[in-house]
């Protein structure tokens, strides 16, 4: 039973030290990219969200603006935009890494059309 | 009569709200996206106002036109095959829409229920998705139930490892078991079968309750379960998988897929695993489970072009097993040192897959199966040597069209099944070709997305039992849009393969007897089940209500209630007198908060069997290691894109019906009615945490984390070559708590 209990308090204090780092001094930037389709949506959401220091990373493919939410302890707009740049796109004036971008699948690539989309 | 009825009714409805609201009308067209990313038209795809009658389906041309609706602006655009559009029509009178094919971003669901209830399929389905897999270690098909309240999967003796579902308050072999609609886990691949299809080759399982459609067979008498694999064109380019648990099981999995050009990919799926630690938690001289190698691949080819599908490929399996007595080493097989067990089993099998598809009717459709396998499985228990061999032949043909406009549709085929066992236990020989043709038409009606109508039958004529008619009918009915109703009705058939099926049993020194010869299992299924869906502090919740009925008319009875003073016994004989499961579900799940998942499900089982014939004691029976009650809790938190994900799962099981040897032998010497025993109740938790980084992802976990361990699960196993020796009566987990870490790396594009 004494191990069940630590196991137990060992995953609800994962659970809850990781909620209970979210709010307070968390940060919001707002980074235009070239993101194309719903997969390069996808793709930058994935990457942004899954870097160090970043809670949440959503994209409106409208603007193709991304809004992140991070925590400035950890990480800062310089690293998130290069996570934009290495995933391929481009992050505000910021080029991106053109092996990464040559890596994308062709409908992903910049120059192309977006893809019917409702 | 009542349905065209309906119809006309609605038909005029429409009219007459078109007529009125002419002026204002709404035009589109609507489109699918193929391969190369250029657009086609779709024929025959519902469109209609959300909650209204008023609909349309689009012409040869793709286009509809449909009347504006006073009571709502949502427009819905559904296809069979396609995700489920809603769009909000202001202004604006004329739309394109491009349909997106279902499944194909169903991985990028970030928020969302891991399992779902397929709202618009006529058979109750549950479907397990990869997000829903990935809430356990899933070793295998046989772990991949653990939050799943209808299946559950218990170990069928205490020495092999064999695991075995339960299924509407029946095991197993009454489900038919199909792996991309090719029946698979059936025959003499009952008895492992579960553990040969490795969690990280799943794409999605789907459980259909109650009776199956006609078109894959006769054989599902209480539900249908398929499983998809990873597709050769799948994003994921590279998966790599490691697992290893404190026991000392390691696992190791490896897909790669490529995408050769446009029109061809390949991929190739694989595994190895094994457990070499002698684990003897219970001290009771018996290793607690199996030391086990498997080796299992698959090598799939796919081809995809606008006028036709194929695909075709070899699986190929190799699994050792050597279980019993701690002391027990192979080369003292035969001998009574210690007691033995080992299985050896080879499998190759393979497949294709051919559709051809007519670009201008894309409800048109042909389409061919085939597959083939050999088995061999050869297993020893002490003294006793079972080989078993099976070489199966499949093949189906199925058309696809529509009657007039796509709200009749047929599918129709012809098939043949050769299946040809040679099994020897013992001095038992048994030997069995059947050679079944068969022919098949099911007819589904559909009314919008609110009322559907299936109704199949087929005939088979099966060359050792004769010809027999198979008809089976699903009707699914959403009267409100949070509603579903779903009814269903159908007959199963199926022959038993009573050694394989009842593997556990033989790690015993029971006397096995074929008290009959066995004719095929024979049942009918009926079920009803009610879906509601409702919103709660804007959160969406299902609950699902379930019942369903099986009542057999001849089924293989296994007998090991009784014993006398040269031996226990197992008997197989024809059912002569009543046999059903009553199955009832209740199951509640939703979102508690936009990351938090929970599921709450209620099971019981009613299931009774009239037994006791070959010694002259009838009587009406509770079916073995059926726990009547189980309660499933399972709560789930992810953060957006898997960043962090912690699960927990409680289980907990009700008594069963078990019997006991040596209580037998005295019920026998007392000239008294078998004793009636039972099992406890126990609850069994789960639970596990993972973190995604970019580029892999890695997991901790524990199973049965209150330690949990039947006590004796082998009856007299300080004399396992005496005569009341038994390891088949388990109803819960032997080897107590078990922890255990993995890596899945994964590369896509």
């Amino acid at each position: 039973m004494k191990q069940l209990t630590f196991l137990f308090v060992l995953v609800l204090g994962v659970v809850f030290s990781t909620v209970a780092s979210k709010p307070g001094k968390e940060k919001e930037v707002k980074i235009k990219t070239s993101a194309v389709c719903d997969m390069c949506k996808e793709r930058i959401e994935k990457n942004l969200t899954l870097s160090k220091g970043v809670s949440e990373a959503v994209l409106n493919l409208d603007d193709k603006v991304v809004t992140i939410k991070y925590n400035p302890k950890k990480t800062d707009e310089a690293a998130l935009r290069k996570v934009i740049t290495d995933t391929g796109y481009d992050a505000d004036s910021q080029m991106c890494s053109k092996t990464a971008h040559d890596k994308l699948p062709e409908c992903c690539q910049k120059g192309n059309e977006a893809h019917g989309h409702h | 009569m009542k349905i065209s009825n309906l119809n006309i009714y609605l038909i005029l409805l429409s009219c007459l709200l078109g007529g009125r609201l002419q002026a204002q009308r709404v035009t589109g067209t609507i489109y699918e996206r193929n391969e190369t990313g250029k657009k086609s038209t779709l024929v025959g795809v519902n469109v209609f106002w959300g909650g209204t009658s008023l609909g349309t389906i689009t012409d040869s041309l793709g286009k509809f036109d449909i009347a504006r609706s006073a009571k709502t602006n949502r427009l819905i655009i559904s296809y069979i095959g396609y995700k489920t559009d809603t769009i909000k029509v202001l202004a604006e009178s004329n739309f394109d829409v491009i349909m997106k094919p279902e499944g194909q971003l169903g991985e990028v669901v970030v928020r969302g229920t891991s399992s779902q209830i397929d709202r618009l399929n006529p058979i109750q389905t549950e479907i397990i998705t990869t997000k829903a897999l990935a809430k356990a270690a899933c070793c295998n098909l046989s772990e991949s139930f653990e939050t799943n309240a209808s299946v559950s999967v218990s170990l069928s003796d205490g020495v092999t490892g064999a695991k075995q579902i339960q299924f509407l308050g029946l095991g197993g072999q009454y489900v038919q078991t199909n792996v991309e609609n090719i029946p698979n886990i059936r025959g003499l691949g009952t008895t492992f079968g579960l553990n040969y299809i490795p969690g990280t080759w799943i794409q999605s399982i789907d459980i259909g309750k109650g009776a199956g459609s006609v078109v894959n067979g006769y054989e599902s008498l209480t539900g249908a379960i398929n499983v998809e694999l990873v597709k050769p064109d799948a994003r994921e380019k590279l998966y790599f998988n490691a697992y290893v648990n404190n026991f000392g099981r390691g696992e190791v999995n490896f897909n790669v897929n490529k995408k050769l050009n446009e029109r061809w990919s390949t991929g190739i799926l694989s595994h190895a695993s094994t457990l070499q630690t002698r684990v003897d938690n219970n001290g009771d001289g018996f290793l607690d489970m199996p030391l086990y190698t498997q080796l299992n691949a698959v090598n799939r080819w796919q081809y995809k072009s606008d006028k036709m599908m194929a695909q075709f490929g070899v699986k190929a399996l190799y699994e050792n097993r050597l279980g019993g007595q701690v002391g027990f080493r192979e080369n003292m097989r035969g001998t009574s040192q210690a007691y033995g067990f080992g299985n050896t089993t080879r499998r190759v099998e393979f497949f294709s897959k051919t559709a051809k598809m007519y670009q201008d009717k894309p409800y048109k459709g042909l389409g061919f199966i085939v597959n083939g396998l050999n088995h061999t499985s050869d297993s020893y228990f002490g003294f006793s040597n079972y080989n078993a061999r099976q070489q199966t032949l499949y093949a189906n043909l199925i058309y696809q069209s529509i009657i007039d406009n796509t709200n009749h549709k047929f599918t129709t085929g012809l098939s043949y099944l050769l299946d040809d066992y040679n099994e020897t236990y013992k001095d038992i020989h048994r030997m069995r070709t059947e050679s079944v043709p068969g022919a098949f038409f099911e007819y589904t009606y559909n009314y919008l997305d609110k009322l559907t109508l299936v109704a199949g039958i087929r005939a088979d004529a099966h060359n050792l039992f004769g010809a027999f008619v198979t008809p089976r009918m699903h009707l699914r009915w959403q009267p409100f849009e949070h509603t579903t109703l779903r009814v269903s009705a159908g007959r199963g058939q199926r022959t038993p393969n009573a050694l394989a099926e009842n593997y556990g049993y033989l790690v015993s020194q029971r006397w096995v007897r074929f008290v009959d010869e066995l004719r095929p299992e024979i049942s009918w299924n009926y079920g009803a089940s009610l879906t509601q869906t409702f919103h709660l502090f804007e959160k969406h919740w299902d609950v699902v209500l379930d019942y369903y009925r099986t009542d057999f008319q001849n089924q293989l009875v296994v007998d090991t209630d009784h014993a006398d003073d040269l031996a226990a016994h197992l008997y197989f004989y024809n059912l002569k007198g009543k046999s059903f499961s009553n199955s009832f579900q209740a199951e509640l799940n939703g979102l508690l908060s936009k990351r938090t998942e929970i599921k709450l499900a209620y099971r019981l089982f009613d299931v009774w069997q009239t037994m006791g014939q070959p010694v002259n004691d009838v009587r009406l029976m509770a079916r073995m290691m059926i726990p009547r009650d189980r309660v499933l809790f399972n709560i789930g938190y992810t953060l957006p894109y898997d960043k962090w994900k912690a699960d927990l799962t409680v289980q907990w099981n009700g008594k069963a019906r078990i019997n006991d040897p040596l209580q037998s032998l005295e019920a026998t010497l007392d000239k008294k009615s078998m004793p009636i025993l039972y099992s406890q109740a126990y609850t069994n938790v789960n639970a596990q945490v993972s973190r995604a980084f970019r580029k892999f992802e890695v997991y901790l976990g524990g199973e049965n984390l209150l330690n949990f361990k039947q006590p004796n699960p082998i009856i007299n196993a300080q004399d396992p070559f005496g005569k009341y020796f038994d390891a088949g009566q388990v109803w819960g987990p032997i080897v107590g708590r078990m922890v255990y870490a993995g890596i899945r790396i994964k590369v896509k594009d």
